[in-house]
Order: C-alpha cells, then sequence, then structure tokens
C-alpha cells in the first residue's frame, strides 16, 4: 500500500477519472453561469459582455427579485425552525415507542419518495377555491380564504401554504436523519443518566442532544440548501403568482431563463443563489459547535 | 422480514401507481398495423407528453407540439386537430408520420423555449401571433415560408382569405400560417338575462346596470379569472381601446403616449368597477374554471375569444341553445365601439426542419377544406380559408359572431400581445391583476408599466 501512495503516476490514474468528471458537470458548468451572467445572453444569440449591469438590474430595479429574495429567506428560516423541531421530536418519539415504530417511520417518510410535481398538484387541488379545503369548510359554514391567491401581508398566505406543505413533505427526512443517529447513541450511557437520577427530560438536554450535533449541522446545512434552491412545489402550486408575489430565486431564475428568453439574467440570479448558499453552510458551520465525546 | 417485504411491496405498487396517475397519453388512436416496426412509447413529466404512435419505420418523421391534450380534451377544436394529425399519419402512411409532443397552455411556452434553447426545436409548433412570435422570428427559430407560399404552394396560398397573414408577416416575410381566427366577445346565458329582465348593454355604463340587476337576481354577473392573466387583460385591453381607440396602442409603441396618459387611467378605474361584479373566487380561478363557471349556469356573462366555443359546446352540448354572444360595450365620449380584439392560431415551421416537405404537408393538412370546415362547423371558429361553411349546421355562436364581425370597422390584437416582447404582456397583465386585488391603485399600477417601458422599450 505504501509503495502504491509512493507511486506518482498511479496516483493520478486513480483521481484522474473522478477528477475529470467533477470538473467537467461541476466546476466547467459553474464557470460558464458565472460568465453568462456578465453578459447579455438570449440562449439563441451569442453572449455580449455587460460587466455587472445583470447584478445592477436585480438587486436596483427588479421587484421580483427582491420579493423572491423575501421568500426564499422566510421559507428558509420556517423550515430550518419547522422541520428541525417537528423532525426532532418524531425521532425521538419514534425511538422511544416499541411497537409500530417501522410503520410509523415509514408512513412520515413516505412523502419524501413521492414525485413533488405530484404532490404540488394535488395540494394545489386541495386549496383551490371550487374543491378540497374549502368545500369542506362550507359544509360546517366557514368561507374559506383564496388560500393560493391572497396577496396581502409580508409574507402572502400563500406562502405559509406552501411553507405547511413542505414541512408535511420534507419532515420525514429530518426524522430519518435524527433518528440514525440516536440510535447510534449507547442505552448505557442513558442507563446511567437514570441510575444519577436524571429524568428523561433532563437526559434529552444533557445527553441526547449534544450528542446529535454533529448531525444537526448536516440536517440544518441540507435544509437551508433545500430551501434556498426550492423550486418544484412552488412552481407546480402557484407558478410564482398571483402577480408575482410567491415567486423564490429559483422559480424567478426559470422565468427569466425559459419564459422570457433572459440567460445571462438568469444566470446572474443562479450565481446569487450559489453565493446564497455557500454562506448559509459556512454560517451554519461557524456558528454550531461540535464537540466530540466517546459513545 | 415478511412484513419489511409486504411493506416494501406496497409502497412500490403505491408509488408505481402515482407515477402513472401522472402520464398523459396523447395517442392519436392510430390503429396498430400487421408491419409496424416500432412500438408505441410515450415520455411523460407532471404536464408533458410526447406520443410516437406507429409505423412503418421507413417514414419521414416530424415532431409537432400543441397546447392541448389532444386525448384527454373535451374542447372540440383540440378533437379536430386531433383528427387532422390521424388524416395526416394515414394519408402519408409510408413518406411521413407526425409525432405529437403536448402541454398544458399555461407551461407551453416555457417548455417550447427550453426545447429550442436545447436544440430540440419541434419540427412545427403552434404559436400566438404578436409578442410570442416575434421572439421566435427575432431568434431565427421560425423558418420564412414567403417564397414556399407565393411560389411554389402558391394554389395553396391562394385559398387563404384576404388580409389573413397580416399579423405574422414581419418585413413583408410570411413566417406562419393560421389554422384558424377567432375574436373575443361577451357571451351571455340567455335564460338569466330573461330572469333578470336585461338586454345585451350597448355602453360600458349599461353593462355596471346590466351587472347590478344580475347580482339582484341571483346570479354571478361576469365568470373572469385573474389567476390566468390574460384572461382579465383581455377585457382592460377592451377598455383601454374603447376608451382611446387605435391611437392608444399606436401611441405607445411609438412612444408619443404614456401609460399614465388619462385614456388609460379611466380604462384601469373602468376594470376596477367591473371587477366589482366577478365570482368570489375571481382571484384563484383558472381559465378553464371561468369558463365552467359560465357553462355550468353560475355566471351570466363571460368575456372570451370564440375558442370559447368548442370549449362550451364540447363539456356542456345543451348550452349551446342559451348562449348569446354581444360586442364589447362601448364607453360613454370614448373612442369607436366597434372595434373588435382578433387573433389567429399559426403554425410555425421550424428553420432548422430537415424535413420541410413533410412539414409542408402537414400545414397544408391543417388548413385544407375538411379541417377548416370542422372547424367552423363544429368548433365554432372562423377558418381562414375561403371555404364555405354551412351556418346550420355551426354552433349557433359562430353565427351570432359572424353577424357581429360584419359590423365591424376595425380589429386589433390582444394587448398583451401587441407590446413587442413577452415581458412587456407580462407587465401589463401583471399591472391590470394588481388593478383588480386592489394591491395598487390604477395610477400605481400603470405608472409601473410605464417604468418599466421606460427601462426596457424606450432605452
Amino acid at each position: 500500500m505504501d509503495k502504491l501512495l509512493r507511486n506518482k503516476k498511479a496516483i493520478v490514474i486513480f483521481i484522474a477519472p473522478a477528477f475529470i468528471l467533477f470538473t467537467l458537470v461541476l466546476f466547467v458548468p459553474i464557470l460558464q453561469v458565472i460568465y453568462y451572467s456578465l453578459c447579455e445572453y438570449g440562449a439563441l444569440t451569442k453572449p455580449e459582455f455587460i460587466g455587472l449591469d445583470n447584478y445592477i438590474e436585480l438587486f436596483t430595479s427588479d421587484e421580483t427579485m427582491l420579493t423572491a429574495l423575501k421568500n426564499s429567506f422566510f421559507f428558509m428560516i420556517f423550515s430550518v425552525i419547522s422541520q428541525q423541531i417537528v423532525g426532532l421530536f418524531l425521532a425521538v418519539l419514534l425511538t422511544n415507542i416499541k411497537k409500530g415504530r417501522n410503520f410509523f417511520k415509514n408512513i412520515y417518510y413516505l412523502p419524501c419518495v413521492l414525485s413533488s410535481a405530484a404532490l404540488g398538484l394535488l395540494w394545489a387541488f386541495m386549496f383551490n377555491p371550487k374543491m378540497g379545503l374549502n368545500q369542506i369548510l362550507a359544509c360546517i359554514g366557514i368561507e374559506g380564504p383564496m388560500w393560493l391567491s391572497e396577496t396581502s401581508g409580508f409574507i402572502t398566505l400563500p406562502m405559509w401554504v406552501i411553507a405547511f406543505v413542505a414541512l408535511w413533505q420534507y419532515v420525514g427526512q429530518n426524522m430519518m436523519l435524527y433518528m440514525a443517529q440516536i440510535m447510534g447513541i449507547s442505552r448505557d450511557v442513558y442507563e446511567a443518566s437514570y441510575i444519577d437520577g436524571a429524568s428523561p427530560a433532563k437526559s434529552f438536554i444533557y445527553i441526547t442532544l449534544p450528542l446529535i450535533k454533529p448531525m444537526m449541522i448536516t440536517s440544518i446545512s441540507l435544509n437551508c440548501i433545500g430551501s434556498l434552491k426550492f423550486f418544484d412545489l412552488i412552481y407546480n402550486m402557484t407558478q410564482g403568482g398571483p402577480n408575482n408575489t410567491t415567486h423564490v430565486l429559483a422559480t424567478h431564475l426559470y422565468e427569466q431563463g425559459f419564459k422570457y428568453f433572459k440567460y445571462g439574467y438568469s444566470s446572474a440570479i443562479a450565481v446569487v443563489l450559489l453565493i446564497l448558499c455557500l454562506l448559509v453552510t459556512f454560517i451554519i458551520n461557524k456558528c454550531i459547535k461540535v464537540d466530540t465525546y466517546e459513545v | 422480514m415478511k412484513k419489511k417485504f409486504i411493506f416494501a411491496l406496497l409502497s412500490t405498487s403505491i408509488i408505481a401507481s402515482l407515477l402513472g396517475g401522472c402520464q398523459v397519453s396523447t395517442d392519436t388512436g392510430v390503429e396498430t398495423t400487421e408491419e409496424s416496426s416500432s412500438t408505441s412509447t410515450q415520455t411523460s413529466d407532471s404536464n408533458a407528453s410526447e406520443t410516437k404512435s406507429d409505423t412503418t419505420g421507413n417514414e419521414e418523421k416530424i415532431t409537432w407540439m400543441f397546447w392541448d391534450d389532444l386525448e384527454a380534451t373535451d374542447d372540440l377544436i383540440t378533437k379536430g386537430y386531433k383528427e387532422v394529425i390521424d388524416r395526416f399519419n394515414e394519408q402519408y402512411k409510408g413518406q411521413y408520420h407526425v409525432d405529437v409532443v403536448t402541454t398544458n397552455l399555461e407551461e407551453y411556452d416555457t417548455k417550447l423555449n427550453a426545447l429550442i434553447a436545447a436544440g430540440q426545436t419541434p419540427d412545427v409548433f403552434i404559436c400566438n401571433p404578436g409578442a410570442n412570435l416575434n421572439q421566435y422570428v427575432e431568434a431565427g427559430v421560425a423558418a420564412d415560408l414567403t417564397d414556399i407560399l407565393t411560389n411554389q404552394e402558391s394554389e395553396w396560398y391562394g385559398t387563404f382569405s384576404d388580409g389573413i397573414f397580416e399579423g405574422i408577416t414581419y418585413d413583408e416575410k410570411i413566417m406562419a400560417v393560421p389554422t384558424c381566427f377567432a375574436a373575443a366577445c361577451v357571451f351571455y346565458n340567455t335564460e338569466i338575462f330573461e330572469k333578470a329582465g336585461v338586454q345585451p348593454p350597448e355602453t360600458f355604463d349599461e353593462l355596471l346596470e346590466t351587472c347590478k340587476k344580475i347580482q339582484d337576481a341571483g346570479y354571478v354577473p361576469i365568470s373572469c379569472s385573474a389567476n390566468t392573466p390574460w384572461c382579465l387583460s383581455m377585457v382592460a385591453g377592451y377598455l383601454c381601446d374603447r376608451q382611446g381607440g387605435p391611437d392608444n396602442l399606436e401611441g405607445i409603441m411609438n412612444g408619443t403616449l404614456d401609460w399614465t396618459s388619462e385614456t388609460f387611467v379611466k380604462a384601469a378605474h373602468n376594470l376596477k368597477e367591473l371587477s366589482q361584479y366577478f365570482q368570489d373566487t375571481a382571484a384563484g380561478d383558472s381559465n378553464d374554471q371561468a369558463t365552467a363557471n359560465f357553462y355550468n349556469g353560475e355566471a351570466a356573462m363571460l368575456v372570451q375569444g370564440s375558442w370559447a366555443i368548442g370549449q362550451v359546446n364540447g363539456n356542456n352540448p345543451e348550452f349551446e341553445d342559451k348562449c348569446g354572444v354581444f360586442r364589447f360595450p362601448g364607453v360613454d365620449g370614448g373612442a369607436d365601439p366597434n372595434r373588435m380584439i382578433v387573433k389567429t392560431d399559426n403554425l410555425v415551421m421550424s428553420s432548422t426542419t430537415e424535413h420541410q416537405d413533410a412539414c409542408i404537408a402537414l400545414m397544408k393538412q391543417f388548413t385544407d377544406d375538411t379541417a377548416q370546415k370542422y372547424i367552423a362547423e363544429v368548433g365554432g371558429k372562423i377558418p381562414v380559408t375561403g371555404v364555405e361553411i354551412d351556418y346550420n349546421k355551426a354552433p349557433k355562436q359562430l353565427s351570432y359572431i359572424h353577424d357581429i364581425l360584419q359590423s365591424t370597422t376595425g380589429t386589433l390584437g390582444f394587448y398583451n400581445e401587441s407590446l413587442g416582447s413577452v415581458e412587456a404582456g407580462d407587465t401589463f397583465d401583471n399591472a391590470m391583476v394588481e388593478v383588480f386585488l386592489g394591491s395598487a391603485t390604477p395610477e400605481e399600477a400603470l405608472q409601473k408599466v410605464q417604468d418599466y417601458f421606460d427601462k426596457k422599450v424606450r432605452k
């Protein structure tokens, strides 16, 4: 093995395929997008370099971009808080029950494996003013709101609705991650704490929480990145409407690129999205300190 | 272990059935032949589908993209197009074959643009005139058909009605072939009008009074979709034209008139006044739902293009007898009230197609006498050729529209399709939705359109 590691040729041969593939499918497209973001590029015409004009327009005169940023941040904050709390709660609950654990685990995880496009359409029907929820409410004499069409408020009702649908869909993923981590904690640690007189709540705070911190970082990072680049449910439930009030960064990017053929401009949105994802991951890694324990 | 196996089996079957449910078939119903060498395949995402029906394997294959599902629809025009495709594949068996790619209307433009950007432009695709066609012409996606029509196929060219190519001609180059022609009118439910004791109004003030009486009689006066912005924008376009006439649109396009000028502001205020008589769910209803409100007898009026005749009669054939049509009313002190919003559905041939002859043959099939007679006599739209129509066979609404067109003094395109670019049209649409929703005053909403024009159009 040592001999192999000293052989530079062998190292290069082994690393080259993965490196080339990684470069071709990741770095080259990223560099291409960065270049296009500095161009006026209509997909069917040649890119024309215009410097930072796309970025200037994005932040100074594009109202939809500001709405999309606001909605993306709302979505990220709501998703992180709700999915982490509910996901952790479900994970703790399910690791502590003996009967039906697998059944409930699968039930909660099922929405994660279903197609978001199909779910988006399903929920769009559920919240349609002519069918679904409002019809049920009408049976008991309540006039339901326009779930996906209200435009009042700083965060509009459709955004709350979509955020709750996303919570329903993705909470199972966080639950599974936390369950895997919690089940890896030795029972001996808990037994020792009970012998020392710790209550279940205390053992959760002083044993479970510190030991699942590494998974917390992974889970929160995945949550944040997933929320920032969120697309499918919004596209299928509101398509950014009414009047652009439910656009997030990814749907705004899609609209500018594929509806208006503004590939340069949508590349600039993609670069902003990329920077935000990197920034959020960096902040999470800096803010949550992980202590190493032997368990 | 057994439980896990059963669970895995059940989960798989649920997922498979869900995914199966998402598939949309656009099988055009071509029967399998003995010499068929390829089997029918379908690829589908949630809303788009592609059909490759049976072929002998030796044909020149082309693709045609359309904005409705040929198989799942009740729309009579779409059913007519399905018949055209079937006839084409049958008639040219062994020579040409067309595969159909369909999406729903709302996603058509984005899906088409994605295909074009990926270098997979359909050989022939349906396209709206105005801003949509502009972008394909400017990008070089649309083939120039002038020589084909005027020289190579002059006999075919001679069958078209006079002036029908006007809106699809750029610098004297014909860039598309129209398949049918539609005019926007107000459709009304004669039964509800009778019960409310009202007559079709001729002025905007009369329209408001009519709406009030219908509302008092317990009916929804107008069904309109603000969730599909072009529906609301069509009403707004009519009001803008009724206030300022052709000068409005011309002034905007040549930069001599601002969106904040009096006629546009008045039109936006008119829209706000009229929108109080829309159904409660107008903000959330799609175009199809708004149309359904009308043909199901829940609403008294529907402002729509005459393409809605096929949809109305296809979904509720009994409604034809009680469906009247009148021209969108004029405003007191405004411009000519006899102008109509009209548009053609157009077939664009890809400039990169390698099967030009097959594409032309398909376009001819869409405009032959059989197809054009169907369009009028069954679908209720206006043919683009001089084919003779038996108005006794045609939907009653078509003859009403025909009568209205006789006294029409001029035509205009949809406002949102006449503003130079898709984005400019969307800006106008969104401003009108804002007026409707009350999230901006008419003045504020129009100022936004003006700002857009200052920045992007008149820079």
